[in-house]
């Protein structure tokens, strides 16, 4: 790895330059560093340590600063970049189910598809409280399910897609459900500076009910989502390394899609540029 | 060409990769009759499409400095100066190093 870097081989140059370090260090400590970024105590542990270090670390993801205290247009660059994603997520899902033999995980995998897109025990799906949350920031629901994904949310969506085709259905989990890490309210507790969006947001009246709707239900399920699928990667990993190496494919494909979420923000709002000068 | 990434001077093996400010690799490309060091392809071929769009939008035959703050995932916010004009935009690149976004900032 150390000497195809050295070559300039571009898919080594990039994945240390994006997970390890952009300077460049001798063969020594490059092992030691290569060593220290793979140790872990448990898989899912590990995975939390670089959620926090990549979104929530000293530089913090601009769509996350902006959903400090976001704007309409932030919020419906959210909606309209997300409705592909939650299709996609879906379709994701059920190549798990599809490769597994195992009873619990296929049974924690439906769950996960009905309420994401179905509903649930008479709750509306996921999708559809995003798409009422467009609706009451103005924009009808045609308009919304009428926008194609950004190049950014496209490249995103084929990297998940090539996990769940080329994987196998532990590693497919741990690169989906660590995404839902990203609203755990206990990350904090583990060193990130802030949380997903600003929880006032929940509890003031800035807001429409939908937005809060939509909001709430991400951040009262998303944290037991991620937790009990990672207990499953935890429980079932039989090649931590190559589970760790995807999870990161799925992290590097996470930060771009947030940043079409912010790109289709300044679409509504040119005053969101601002945070992409924050990078 | 003057270059800062994010910051710091850019564009030769010790200070860095002329768009990402790496310093792995040992890659070089001439841009504008000047040999800058690119720590990979990839990245030139970033740079120069950035280069051309810059002269295409601006109409200038040359950049004296440019300076990039952001990386791949984020995005660049930039600012070229030619003379005593500048331009300020932000870019993003595809997986292959095509622009996919580019908007210029007022």
């Amino acid at each position: 790895m150390h000497s195809m870097a050295k070559k300039s081989d571009p898919s080594h140059v990039m994945w240390i330059n994006r997970n390890l370090t952009s300077k460049e260090v001798n063969v020594d400590k490059f092992s030691t560093m290569l060593e220290k970024f793979f140790s872990y105590n448990t898989l899912s542990s590990w995975i939390r340590e670089r959620l926090i270090e990549k979104f929530y670390g000293k530089s913090p993801h601009p769509f996350i600063i902006g959903m400090q205290n976001p704007s309409r247009g932030l919020l419906l660059g959210y909606v309209i970049e997300h409705q592909h994603f939650l299709k996609n997520w879906v379709k994701v899902l059920s190549e798990i189910i599809f490769k597994t033999d195992i009873e619990e995980v296929m049974k924690y995998e439906l769950a996960n598809i009905s309420t994401e897109y179905l509903g649930y025990k008479g709750m509306p799906s996921h999708y559809e409280l995003l798409i009422r949350m467009g609706e009451s920031l103005g924009v009808p629901r045609e308009r919304i399910l009428g926008y194609k994904p950004l190049p950014s949310t496209v490249s995103a969506l084929n990297e998940w897609r090539r996990i769940a085709l080329e994987r196998n259905w532990v590693e497919i989990m741990a690169a989906m459900h660590s995404l839902e890490l990203m609203a755990d309210k206990t990350l904090r507790k583990y060193g990130a500076r802030m949380h997903y969006f600003n929880e006032n947001i929940l509890y003031n009246n800035d807001f429409p009910q939908e937005v809060k709707d939509f909001l709430g239900e991400g951040y009262k399920m998303d944290q037991s989502h991620a937790g009990e699928a990672l207990e499953f990667v935890d429980k079932y990993a039989k090649d931590p390394e190559k589970i760790q190496v995807t999870v990161l494919r799925s992290f590097n494909a996470l930060a771009n899609y947030l940043t079409a979420r912010l790109e289709r923000g300044i679409e509504f709002d040119k005053n969101l540029m601002r945070l992409v000068s924050l990078s | 060409m003057k270059i800062e990434v994010n910051g710091n001077r850019a564009g030769d093996k010790d200070s860095g990769c002329a768009l990402c400010g790496a310093t792995w690799g040992n890659y070089y490309e001439e841009i504008d009759g000047e040999k800058l060091f690119f720590c990979c392809e990839m990245c030139a071929t970033g740079f120069k499409n950035m280069i051309k769009e810059v002269k295409y939008r601006t109409g200038w035959k040359a950049i004296d400095n440019l300076s990039i703050e952001g990386n791949y995932y984020r995005g660049r916010t930039c600012v070229a100066e030619n003379e005593e004009k500048r331009y300020k935009f932000y870019l993003k690149f595809d997986d292959n190093a095509k622009i996919a976004t580019f908007e210029q900032i007022e």
